[in-house]
C-alpha cells in the first residue's frame, strides 16, 4: 500500500465527489431570487374576466402559488394541467393565483375557456407587479407561506412532482 | 412487441456483461485457455446483444412505431429522414442505448484486435470492460429505460429538440464524442489489467499507447465539432464558451493527450509507469465526471439532457469507479517499478515531465472552474458563476506554455543536452518565431499576448518542420529520390513519430488561430431598412429584404443580405430566425461565408418583414477556418500514428540513449 498515492488521490476525489452529491438534488430551474426570506411585494389587481381587485393581503394565513404566465408561451401550456390539477388538489388549504404577464386580456380569457382553470388569473397592467417581482420571462412561479413571506422561485415549467414539493416547502399540507 | 423485444436484449446484454465479466476475472486469477475462451466470447455476445438493441431502435424510430416510449417522445412523422435516425442518441434513454452500441463495438474490436496476445493481461481488462458494460446496461434495464411500452399509442410525436435539428453537425458531433468518451473505457481496462495483474511490461504499452489514441482522435475531432456546431447555430459569432458541458469534453482530452505523451516516455525509457496509469484512469473517470454532468440536472448548459433520475446512479457508479481507482493504484503502484531512470537537466526528458505538468494543471484549472459554482452555492447558497474572464486569463498563458513547449521539447536531444547542443537546438527557430510575431504586428496584433503566441508558434512551426524534414533529407542524401526517401522515413520507418509531429502542426495551427481569431475580430451592430447599406472592412453589405418562409417543422424570417468584398459581388448570404412550433423563443441561425484568412459572419439580432427593418450582427473573424482545418490535420496525425508499422523494431526495447537529433534512428519516438 502506498500511502502517499491514497493520501494524494484522496486529497482530490473526496472533496470533488462530496460536492457533487451535496448539489445531487439542485436544479438549475430553480433561482434564488432577492426576495426570499423577505416578504412578498402586495398588489391589488383585477381578474381577467372582470369581478372585483383581489389582493395578496387579503390572503395572509394561507400559503400562496403565484404564477407568472402569458398565452403566448409555450412552456406555460405545458405547465397548465399540473398548476390546475394542483390548485384543486390544495384547495382550500393553498391559494393558487395566475398573473398575466404582457398578454391582451381576450387572448387569456379565451385560453382559459379553452383550457379550463380551476383559480383565478389577474390582470397585471403595464407589467407593474411582475417589475416589483423581478419576472425575468415566463413561466415563473413564486411559493409564499401563510405569513406572507416568499419562501421559494422556480423558473421554467413546474411538473407536479416539483410542484408537491415546493408547495409543502411554503407549508401547504396535501 | 418492439418494446418487448428491446427489453429483453437488453436484459440478455445485462446478463452476458454480468457474468462475462465475473468469469474474466475468475480466470485473470487462474488463467486457463478455456477460461480466456469464455472471456472472449461473452465480450463477443454482449456487443451482439447491445448492436440487435440498437438495430431494434433505430427500425423503431425509422418505422415511427409510437408503442415505444422513447419513440413517443422524440419521433415525429413530420422530420426528415436523417433527424429519426439522429433521434437515436439526441435524448437521454437513447443516448445511453448509443453508448452501450459504441461500448460494444469497442469491446469487441479489442477483444479481437489483441485476441492472441497478453494473456496475462487481458482477462482483467475484458472484465473491468464488461463491468462498465453492464453499469450501462443496468441503466437501461433500469433508470433510463428507452424500451417502456407507451400505452395509449399515440398518432405522433413532437420530434427531437429544434436546437439539434437546426445543422447537420449534429449527426456528427454527438457520435465522435461518444467514440471519444466510450473509448476511454479500452485504455482504462488495460491500464487498470496492468495494476491488477502487477505490472506493466514493454510490450503491453503499446496496446495502451495505440487504444488511447484511438479514443483520442475522435475526442480531438469532438471538442473541435462542438466549438464549429456553436460557431454555425448559436450565432453569437465565437466557438467556444467554457460552458460546463464543453469543459466537460475538454477535461478528458488534455488528461489523455498528457497520458499520451507519458506513455511514449514510459515505452522508451521504463519510467513514469505509475504515472501513465494514472492519467489513462483519471481519463475514464473524467468521461464519466462528463457524462454525470450532462445528465444529471445539476449543471446549467445548453447540452444538458432534460433533468432525470439517472444523475444518482451516474453518481454512484463515478464513485465507485473513482474510490475503486485510487485503491489499486495505492495498492498496486510500487509494483510498477521502473526499468531505465529519467535524465536530469536540460534535454528532452525534462521538457516531457514539464509537458505533462502543464497539462495537468490545466486540467485542474478547468475543473476547478467548472465546480467552483456548485461549492459556492452549497456553502452560502448563492449562484454565481465563473465565467470566461477566470477561463480566459488561466488558459491563455497555460495554452501559450503548451505551444512553447511543443517547441523546445523537440528541439532538444533527449537526455542531459550540453549547453552548447541547447544553444545551438534552441536559436535557429527564434528566427521563425520573430518573424510570425513580426508579421502579425504588421496585420495589426497588438495584444501581448497574441504577439507571445505568434512568437511561439513561429518558433514550433520550425522545430516540427525540421523534425519532419530531417529523416527525409537524410535518406536523400544517401542518393534516394525526394518520394522513395518520405515514403521510407516517414510512412514505413518512423511513422509514429511521423503522425505525431503532424499532429504538433495541427496543434501549433489550432493554437495560433485561436489567439488571432479571439483578439483580431471586427464587429458591429447595426439597424438597417431595406435598401440600406453599411460598409465593415473590406466588405459592403446591402440588407435587400425580409422575407417569411414557412417550412413544415418550422416558420422562419430570412434576411437576404448582399455582400461585396472590395467592389466585387459575392452575392447574397441569409442569415435566419426560425420558429420552432415547440419554442417560445425564435433561434437564430448565422450565416458564414469563408475565405482563406478570415470568416464573413452575419447574425440576425432582430428582424421584422412588415416594418422591413433589420437589427444585424456583422463580424469579421480571422482565421477562424483554419481551426476546423487544423484539427483535420491533428487527426490525420493522429490516424497516421495509428496504423500498425510492418518493422518488428517495435517489439524490442527501444535503445536507452539516441543520438540528438538523429530523428530517422529514433524509432518509434515523435
Amino acid at each position: 500500500m502506498n500511502r502517499r498515492v491514497l493520501v494524494a488521490g484522496a486529497l482530490v476525489v473526496l472533496p470533488l465527489l462530496a460536492v457533487l452529491v451535496m448539489n445531487l438534488g439542485r436544479d438549475p430551474h430553480s433561482i434564488r431570487s432577492p426576495l426570499i426570506g423577505r416578504p412578498a411585494p402586495p398588489f391589488e389587481l383585477r381578474p381577467v374576466g372582470g369581478g372585483g381587485p383581489r389582493s395578496l393581503a387579503s390572503l395572509r394565513g394561507k400559503p400562496v402559488v403565484l404564477n407568472f404566465w402569458a398565452t403566448w408561451c409555450m412552456p406555460c401550456l405545458e405547465e397548465h394541467a399540473a398548476l390546475t390539477a394542483g390548485a384543486r388538489r390544495y384547495e382550500p388549504g393553498v391559494q393558487f393565483l395566475g398573473i398575466v404577464y404582457d398578454d391582451e386580456e381576450a387572448r387569456a380569457t379565451s385560453f382559459l375557456k379553452q383550457r379550463g382553470s380551476s383559480y383565478p388569473s389577474l390582470m397585471d397592467e403595464g407589467g407593474r407587479t411582475a417589475i416589483v417581482y423581478g419576472v425575468a420571462g415566463v413561466p415563473e412561479t413564486y411559493f409564499i407561506d401563510a405569513s406572507g413571506k416568499v419562501v421559494s422561485k422556480y423558473a421554467g415549467p413546474l411538473s407536479p412532482e416539483v410542484l408537491a414539493a415546493l408547495v409543502r416547502e411554503a407549508g401547504g399540507a396535501s | 412487441m418492439t418494446p418487448a423485444l428491446g427489453r429483453a436484449l437488453i436484459l440478455l446484454a445485462l446478463l452476458l456483461s454480468t457474468v462475462g465479466s465475473t468469469v474474466a476475472f475468475a480466470s485473470g486469477r487462474r488463467p486457463t485457455a478455456a477460461g480466456l475462451r469464455w472471456t472472449r466470447r461473452f465480450a463477443y455476445a454482449f456487443a451482439a446483444a447491445i448492436a440487435a438493441a440498437n438495430a431494434v431502435m433505430l427500425y423503431a424510430l425509422l418505422a415511427h412505431d409510437f408503442s415505444v416510449s422513447y419513440v413517443a417522445h422524440v419521433g415525429s412523422r413530420a422530420v426528415p429522414t436523417w433527424v429519426s435516425f439522429v433521434s437515436l442518441w439526441s435524448s437521454l434513454e437513447g443516448s445511453i442505448l448509443f453508448w452501450g452500441l459504441v461500448l460494444g463495438a469497442y469491446v469487441a474490436a479489442a477483444t479481437w484486435a489483441l485476441r492472441d496476445d497478453h494473456p496475462e493481461y487481458m482477462p482483467y481488462a475484458t472484465g473491468v470492460w464488461l463491468a462498465t458494460a453492464a453499469f450501462f446496461c443496468f441503466l437501461l434495464a433500469g433508470p433510463a429505460q428507452p424500451f417502456a411500452t407507451q400505452s395509449p399509442v399515440p398518432a405522433d410525436g413532437p420530434g427531437p429538440n429544434p436546437l439539434l435539428q437546426n445543422h447537420v453537425l449534429m449527426a456528427i458531433h454527438p457520435p465522435c464524442l461518444y467514440l471519444g468518451y466510450v473509448g476511454m473505457t479500452i485504455p482504462f481496462g488495460l491500464a487498470c489489467a496492468a495494476l491488477l495483474a502487477g505490472r506493466l511490461g514493454h510490450g503491453f504499452l503499446r496496446p495502451l499507447r495505440t487504444w488511447l489514441l484511438l479514443p483520442w482522435i475522435f475526442l480531438t475531432m469532438a471538442v473541435v465539432l462542438g466549438g464549429w456546431w456553436a460557431y454555425e447555430v448559436l450565432g453569437w459569432g465565437g466557438y467556444w464558451a467554457w460552458d460546463p458541458v464543453e469543459n466537460a469534453s475538454l477535461l478528458p482530452w488534455l488528461t489523455a493527450t498528457a497520458a499520451l505523451h507519458s506513455a511514449l516516455l514510459s515505452e522508451r525509457k521504463g519510467v513514469l509507469k505509475g504515472w501513465t496509469v494514472t492519467l489513462v484512469l483519471g481519463s475514464f473517470l473524467l468521461t464519466i465526471l462528463g457524462t454525470f454532468m450532462t445528465r444529471s440536472g445539476v449543471f446549467n448548459s445548453v447540452h444538458s439532457f432534460t433533468q432525470s433520475a439517472i444523475g444518482p446512479t451516474i453518481l454512484a457508479f463515478l464513485a465507485a469507479a473513482t474510490i475503486f481507482s485510487v485503491l489499486l493504484l495505492a495498492l498496486r503502484i510500487d509494483r510498477l517499478a521502473p526499468e531505465g531512470q529519467l535524465v536530469n537537466g536540460p534535454g528532452r526528458d525534462a521538457l516531457f515531465l514539464l509537458n505533462n505538468l502543464v497539462f495537468v494543471l490545466f486540467t485542474f484549472t478547468v475543473l476547478i472552474g467548472t465546480v467552483f459554482p456548485l461549492v459556492v452555492e452549497a456553502v452560502n447558497g448563492a449562484q454565481m458563476s465563473v465565467g470566461r474572464p477566470y477561463f480566459d486569463r488561466m488558459a491563455v498563458p497555460l495554452g501559450a506554455a503548451l505551444l512553447f513547449l511543443m517547441g523546445v521539447g523537440p528541439a532538444l536531444p533527449w537526455g542531459r543536452a550540453t549547453s552548447e547542443q541547447v544553444r545551438r537546438a534552441l536559436l535557429p527557430p527564434t528566427g521563425a518565431g520573430l518573424g510570425l510575431a513580426g508579421l502579425g504586428f504588421l496585420l495589426g496584433a497588438r495584444s501581448p499576448w497574441t504577439l507571445l503566441t505568434l512568437f511561439f508558434g513561429g518558433y514550433t512551426a520550425y522545430v516540427t518542420f525540421v523534425e519532419l524534414w530531417l529523416p527525409v533529407r537524410q535518406r536523400m542524401r544517401s542518393g534516394e529520390g525526394i518520394v522513395e526517401a518520405f515514403a521510407e522515413a516517414q510512412l514505413r520507418r518512423g511513422r509514429r513519430r511521423f503522425g505525431g509531429y503532424v499532429v504538433h502542426a495541427g496543434a501549433t495551427i489550432v493554437i495560433v488561430s485561436i489567439a488571432v481569431s479571439s483578439t483580431m475580430g471586427v464587429s458591429k451592430e447595426v439597424q438597417l431598412r431595406e435598401g440600406e447599406r453599411f460598409d465593415l472592412g473590406a466588405y459592403s453589405l446591402t440588407f435587400v429584404k425580409a422575407e417569411s418562409v414557412a417550412e413544415p417543422h418550422r416558420n422562419a424570417v430570412v434576411a437576404r443580405v448582399g455582400v461585396s468584398r472590395n467592389g466585387r459581388e459575392l452575392g447574397e448570404m441569409t442569415p435566419r430566425m426560425n420558429q420552432y412550433d415547440s419554442q417560445r423563443e425564435p433561434i437564430g441561425t448565422p450565416a458564414v461565408r469563408t475565405f482563406l484568412t478570415e470568416d464573413l459572419y452575419l447574425s440576425v439580432m432582430n428582424i421584422d418583414p412588415e416594418r422591413g427593418t433589420l437589427g444585424l450582427l456583422a463580424m469579421i473573424n480571422p482565421m477562424v477556418g483554419w481551426i476546423w482545418i487544423a484539427t483535420g490535420i491533428m487527426a490525420l496525425g493522429g490516424v497516421i500514428a495509428l496504423v500498425p508499422q510492418r518493422t518488428a523494431a517495435a517489439s524490442r526495447p527501444a535503445p536507452l540513449a539516441v543520438p540528438a537529433a538523429s530523428g530517422a534512428a529514433a524509432e518509434g519516438s515523435r
